[in-house]
């Protein structure tokens, strides 16, 4: 033993009086640093369950579940992610991926528990002490793993396309369409709100791969009309797109087209298969529009004989005849059109149940006979001299620029309404007078504001790039006539309200702000009707009725059985919605014609 | 450490300056610059401790990132000095002459990215993954979600749903609207 080892034990004497370095309490006194990746913290309400993190975390530590305390809705799967802390290494993947930033981290680290299932938790659903915690990981503003903005559209130029009615939109290129495709988290959660419930993330990976034919094939499954709702679907599933909460929804609709663009027409029919054998079952179905010939495209694959009956010199139904070239162009639709009637399906132009063949005959020589004859007549105002010859309804006007049929092209014309038939007989007018007159004239009034106008905003937008005027809040009081019994005008008071407090239409105005809009032809687009004459007495009083609208079951029938109605005339006006509403028909009359 | 990052610039070749706090910077420099700036930050400007060193794995850019991070205990700053190698057939230098603890972070580097520290002490021993028979785990090329899956079991009472099926059951169960 030296002297040293002798001496130190007093030595640590020294160190009695000054500051220790240790941390007194390190258990309580040592909080996580402000980004310290901690436990999880989940806000319930502003996660909407898509599972995004479960998909990326690498060690297969979530899972997704339903809970009490959230509701499957549109846009919400009512699913919430349950962590398995025996398999967490918390890399905070889950948090730099969440589509709505509803995941997060607290600083705390410590958590002790003798039961190994309390580290099975839903976080933000089961109660934890750190979930009102400040400090702790939460994915920084600028660093996103999905690109928030969606890759632009492009297409021409105002005062290039006012001239013509040449379609607006490029579509997407194939190397645009991959990195749009790029940015879905392939969730799922926008298929519930797709009415006929399109495989939207499985036909989005199709264009991620650059398997179109793939593509074309899951979107016929569920919806012939993949050409015309690549164009003008209204796209409800982009309003449920997980990628709306922190940046622009996934452009489902353009990346539909793009497959359709992608595909040459000859490959569809191989693409989308054979019938069935013939059934010998035959059915009428009136009106040759998006819910009769979904009908027609079902029935005729299962083996049934399917005859359309159709008004016009052609198909399409208000997407011919109500939507302009502009947004739909005509090769277009008849592409959907001609891959139904290949496939067997008889179209009789130009044949008018009631006038030309009775209701009578129909329920004669068929087995089943659907009523799909859409909303093809205009609303009318009824304002004070509104049955002037020069005030037109916007449908009416519509057909006969696709039908190609001569009227007085107005020189400055006033629509009356904010929805989609509005911009499109204005649009429409305005290139006409374009080409014309070589001016544009045309007046968009409509009761609501601006920003709540029914029609998309797209079309406001461009609409307002064509040189279009728009005037909100303008309630129609009256057509103006001159002496000579010329229209001169539109009277409008300002809306103060539309609805009253138990939301029924009930406008409030201020006469004293009264505005005389200039012009020589009013329109009328404030919504339509059916023309349901064609039953025939008989038939008419034999059906159950619903408030003007004939009364179906869930599946479309009605309420004599041999009957079904399907599309714009009982469900109003959506193309997507007619189709889903063709399936369930076509499913229904199927099933009625083979048990 | 704005003041810092102008005074060396004009001795050492330097690249973009990221400040992350008032006390932490970060530098990225040419793989040949790092000795003498290492060197001389330690001797001289007083970043006396190598607190850590580690990788990130730049895949796409076929990049290995290497952050030497190291402290001026005195001034309480930090400074990370970052370094860009190539991913293929990944080596940098050693620095365990200036700092020796640096050898335990370089074996570690070495088993973790596959990234090799020639004449490192004990460079090629297992550190932590003894028997590890894949590709080096915290390359971004190895399937980490594959890997737990086929190697570590789950504990009873796990199950999961699909979004889309779980809405479709919910709320369309019969296919339709």
């Amino acid at each position: 033993m030296s002297i040293k080892d002798l001496f130190s034990p007093f030595t640590a004497w020294k160190y009695v009086l000054k500051d220790p370095v240790t941390i007194p309490d390190p258990l309580n006194d040592r909080p996580g640093s402000a980004r310290y990746r901690g436990f999880h913290k989940n806000d319930n309400e502003t996660c909407i369950g898509c599972g995004t993190c479960e998909t990326i975390c690498q060690n297969g530590a979530i899972d997704m579940l339903p809970v009490n305390e959230a509701e499957t809705k549109e846009g919400d799967s009512g699913l919430r992610p349950r962590i398995d802390y025996g398999r967490c290494c918390w890399c905070a993947l889950c948090v730099d991926v969440c589509m709505t930033g509803s995941l997060t981290m607290s600083n705390e680290y410590k958590w002790v528990e003798s039961d190994p299932d309390a580290f099975r938790f839903t976080p933000g659903i089961d109660k934890k002490f750190w979930d009102n915690t400040e400090l702790g990981y939460q994915r920084p503003d600028d660093h996103r793993l999905m690109a928030p903005e969606r890759i632009a559209m492009g297409e021409m130029e105002a005062e290039d396309r006012i001239n013509s009615f040449t379609e607006i939109v490029d579509g997407y290129s194939i190397e645009q369409a991959k990195l749009e495709a790029d940015r879905c988290v392939s969730c799922g959660i926008c298929i519930a709100t797709c009415p006929t419930h399109m495989s939207i993330p499985d036909y989005i990976e199709a264009v991620r791969d650059g398997d179109y034919e793939r593509g074309l094939k899951l979107l016929y499954e569920t919806n012939p009309f993949s050409n015309v709702c690549g164009r003008v679907c209204t796209r409800k599933c982009e309003d449920s797109c997980a990628s709306r909460h922190e940046g622009e929804p996934i452009a489902i609709r353009w990346l539909k087209r793009h497959i359709i663009d992608q595909v040459p027409f000859e490959k569809y029919r191989e693409i989308i298969g054979e019938s069935e054998p013939s059934t010998g079952k035959k059915i009428a179905i009136i009106g040759a529009g998006p819910a009769g010939l979904t009908t027609a495209f079902d029935l005729v694959r299962k083996g049934h004989d399917v005859t359309v009956y159709e008004a016009k010199a052609a198909a399409g139904g208000m997407t011919r005849y109500g939507i302009p070239e502009y947004r739909l162009p005509y090769d277009a639709l008849d592409k959907d059109i001609e891959l139904i009637v290949s496939l067997g399906v008889k179209i009789v132009y130009n044949t008018r149940i009631g006038a030309d063949i009775s209701m009578q005959k129909l329920q004669d020589d068929f087995d089943a006979v659907l009523l799909a004859i859409g909303l093809q007549e205009g609303r009318q105002t009824r304002i004070p001299q509104s049955e002037h010859e020069k005030v037109y309804r916007a449908v009416d006007l519509l057909d006969k620029i696709t039908a190609g049929e001569n009227f007085d092209l107005p020189h400055c014309a006033v629509v009356i309404g904010g929805g989609n038939v509005a911009m499109d007989i204005a649009r429409s007018l305005a290139r006409l007078q374009k080409q014309q007159y070589g001016q544009v004239d045309v007046i968009v009034t409509a009761m609501e504001e601006q920003q709540h106008f029914m029609a998309d905003p797209d079309e406001i937008k461009e609409s307002l790039e064509e040189g279009i005027v728009i005037r909100d809040q303008c309630g129609p009081q009256g057509c103006e006539i001159d002496q000579s019994g010329k229209l001169i005008g539109l009277k409008t008071w300002k809306v103060l309200s539309i609805f009253d407090k138990d939301h029924r239409f009930s406008p409030q105005y201020d006469d004293s702000d009264e505005v005389i809009h200039a012009c020589d032809t009013v329109i009328e687009a404030i919504g339509q009707f059916s023309d349901t004459s064609l039953l025939g007495n008989k038939l008419t009083e034999q059906l159950e009725w619903d408030r003007g609208r004939i009364k179906i079951a869930y599946d479309g029938q009605t309420s004599v059985d041999w009957l079904w109605s399907a599309g714009d005339c009982v469900s109003g006006p959506d193309v997507v919605h007619a189709v889903a509403d063709g399936h369930r028909v076509a499913n229904s009359i199927h099933s009625y014609l083979t048990v | 450490m704005q003041d810092l990052y102008k005074k060396l610039k004009k001795q050492f070749s330097l690249g973009e300056l990221t400040e992350q706090r008032d006390d932490l910077a970060f530098i990225t420099i040419e793989k040949d610059k790092l000795r003498p700036l290492l060197t001389h930050l330690r001797d001289v400007e007083g970043y006396s401790h190598l607190v850590l060193l580690t990788a990130v794995d730049w895949l796409e850019e076929g990049i290995f990132q290497l952050t030497y991070l190291i402290s001026n205990r005195t001034a309480a700053k930090d400074i990370g000095l970052r370094v860009m190698i190539s991913r293929d057939k990944a080596t940098m230098e050693s620095i365990h002459d200036i700092w020796p603890t640096a050898a335990t972070y370089q074996r570690e580097l070495r088993e973790m990215f596959g990234i090799d520290f020639p004449d490192s002490p004990r460079v090629n021993d297992d550190f932590i993954l003894e028997g590890w028979n894949n590709i080096p785990p915290y390359r971004r090329d190895f399937d980490t979600l594959k890997y737990s899956t086929e190697n570590f079991a789950q504990r009873p009472g796990r199950e999961t749903k699909d979004p889309a099926e779980h809405m479709k059951q919910q709320l369309y169960p019969d296919g339709a609207e």
